[in-house]
């Protein structure tokens, strides 16, 4: 059981809706650890975007509740302690990079030593006193970044971070994201990108029309192993395995039998197919992969078995 | 707080636009109120010579504050909240540790300081033009009172000011610059203008018409040593009264200051960012 005080955000029944036809967040209960890394995975135009902004108090919600860091979204106590970076960054453009750090470091109260420190930290050192308007995306985005840790803060929040960059940009990034999130800093990344979220963090949720219809570890989400299996006569092989106690579910995928059941039984599966005179081609574990999850979950609306 | 304004001074300083308008007020305020008169006929003007001379600076500068100075406070108000979010930087302060409204307060007050050089600029170009004119017709160098200088920069600050409200209010009713620019100067040449001059024939628009920026704002400019005629007869912005009570009118400007802050604080607190 989780302790209340070990929540860096809590919703409860969260909802957003602008007007009567929409509805972008909807009832949603959500809890995030302190120290973990938070994937919060949808597809677009799921809610994802407008969750967080609610727990950053950038929108108001229509009901529910919600705490970040023990205080109410969007306020002093709370923010001085998240840092941020929702959709696109957003810089004035006639500042250098270094400059428009100033003036956030200024109104976060934080001291400007600060800036040098992130400006590093995110290597754009070297063009920090350029106009932020001649960055290029990848380098606008290490300026989020840079903006988002000017605080050092207990929470990051960091919505689609890779969004526009080029693979070797997104490598980079997740790289970047994993160091975020150890030393006990806790990171809730919000993507669409499920190599992104898989190769990341520690607990997903999965967001579909606004609710939550998905959470647990990577592992978890992808389910048990269960076995695929190529024989002849395809029917009379899903029969007999059907009949088997330990056989949790039989369905067929495309030529290949999907067996949900303990990937030990191979051997006993083989032999009674074998012994029942089917001809046995392939037999391997499979698991599913958080792809196959992900659509499984955001397209039917079915939950993963 | 004083770090909220020193940020937001920053960006001010570093804005092309605050250098721009400050060059374009400046020049155009000395073009409008010395240059061309001046070069037009100095007789033709409704006061003579002595409108341009030293001992005119208050008066002469002071008229051309309530629409021509009101437009590109109008504009700076504007720019001050409506471009943050063209930009979309509205979220990432909001997002820092000061709370909306005290975000705001400090954008008001790195503006309001903002319009300090743009009075004392026009007043120092001004001073050098009436002193130009002064050697050049050989006459006397006589400036006004250090009382009547302040109190007319003052005023001056306080009309820019008043415009500048309405400018962030704009600004932050239509989340942007180009219609907040377009509504505002719409408003200060159509709706004031045009109701002034009507309220000279339809009785009933004389109250409405006194808690106009530009009646009160002249209202201000005449007690202070602007010319009545001149101010009745300076083109589109011209305005031949009724003109209020000085102290009306400083209460009407700051009235008008807290009303249009106030909205603008309460639309900012309270609507979504996107």
């Amino acid at each position: 059981m989780t302790h209340v005080s070990d929540l860096v955000i809590e919703t409860r029944a969260l909802t957003k809706r602008y007007g009567d036809a929409i509805v972008a967040v909807d009832d949603l209960d959500l809890r995030v650890r302190r120290g973990e890394v938070y994937g919060f995975l949808g597809p677009n135009g799921a809610g994802k975007t407008t969750t967080l902004r609610m727990l950053l108090g950038l929108v108001r919600p229509t009901s529910g509740h919600a705490t970040v860091l023990g205080a109410p979204p969007g306020s002093p106590r709370g923010l001085a302690r998240v840092g941020a970076l929702v959709e696109a960054p957003a810089f004035y453009p006639f500042l250098s990079g270094r400059d428009n750090l100033r003036v956030l470091a200024r109104h976060a109260g934080v001291n400007e030593d600060r800036v040098e420190a992130v400006l590093a930290e995110v290597r754009l050192s070297e063009r920090a006193d350029d106009r932020s308007a001649t960055y290029s995306l990848g380098m606008k985005q290490r300026l989020g970044v840079a903006t988002a840790l000017l605080k050092d803060p207990e929470l990051l929040i960091l919505d689609e971070p890779t969004n526009g960059l080029d693979p070797a940009g997104m490598a980079e990034m997740r790289q970047f994201m994993r160091s975020l999130g150890e030393g006990g800093r806790t990171l809730v990344l919000s993507s669409h990108l499920m190599g992104e979220i898989e190769q990341v963090s520690d607990r997903v949720g999965v967001i579909r029309d606004g609710s939550l219809v998905a959470e647990g570890t990577v592992e978890e989400l992808r389910g048990r192993a269960g076995l695929r299996v190529r024989a002849a006569p395809l029917q009379e092989a899903a029969r007999l395995l059907g009949a088997l106690p330990t056989v949790e579910r039989v369905t067929s995928v495309d030529d290949l039998l999907d067996v949900a059941v303990d990937t030990a039984q191979a051997p006993v599966i083989n032999r009674a197919l074998v012994e029942a005179g089917i001809a046995v081609s392939e037999i391997y574990p499979q698991k599913a992969s958080l792809e196959d999850v992900f659509l499984e979950l955001t397209t039917n609306g079915d939950q993963p078995s | 707080m004083t770090r909220n304004v020193s940020a937001e001074l920053l960006i001010l300083r570093k804005r092309a636009a605050t250098w721009i308008l400050l060059g374009i007020w400046t020049l155009l305020g000395v073009f409008f109120a010395y240059v061309v008169p001046y070069a037009l006929d100095p007789e033709d003007s409704p006061v003579g010579l002595v409108e341009f001379l030293p001992e005119s600076l208050a008066g002469n500068l002071i008229a051309g504050f309530p629409f021509f100075g009101g437009v590109f406070a109008l504009m700076l108000g504007v720019f001050a909240v409506g471009s943050e979010y063209g930009w979309g930087t509205l979220k990432t302060l909001f997002t820092q540790r000061p709370t909306r409204l005290r975000v705001f307060a400090a954008k008001l007050a790195a503006l309001g300081i903002v319009f300090v050089p743009f009075v004392l600029t026009l007043f120092a170009a001004g001073a050098v033009a009436s002193y130009v004119i002064a050697q050049i017709e050989d006459a006397a160098v006589t400036w006004p009172s250090a009382w009547l200088l302040v109190r007319a920069m003052g005023a001056g600050w306080l009309i820019l000011a008043a415009w500048g409200a309405l400018g962030v209010l704009l600004g932050v009713v239509t989340r942007g610059t180009s219609l907040a620019i377009g509504v505002g100067i719409l408003y200060a040449l159509v709706i004031e203008g045009l109701l002034s001059a009507f309220a000279d024939s339809v009785s009933a628009l004389e109250p409405l018409t006194q808690i106009f920026l530009r009646a009160n704002g002249y209202s201000i400019a005449a007690a202070l040593g602007a010319s009545v005629d001149s101010i009745e007869s300076s083109g589109p912005g011209s305005y031949a009264g009724p003109f209020v009570d000085s102290v009306q009118a400083l209460a009407v400007l700051g009235a008008l200051i807290a009303g249009l802050v106030a909205a603008s604080a309460f639309l900012l607190g309270r609507r979504d960012v996107a």
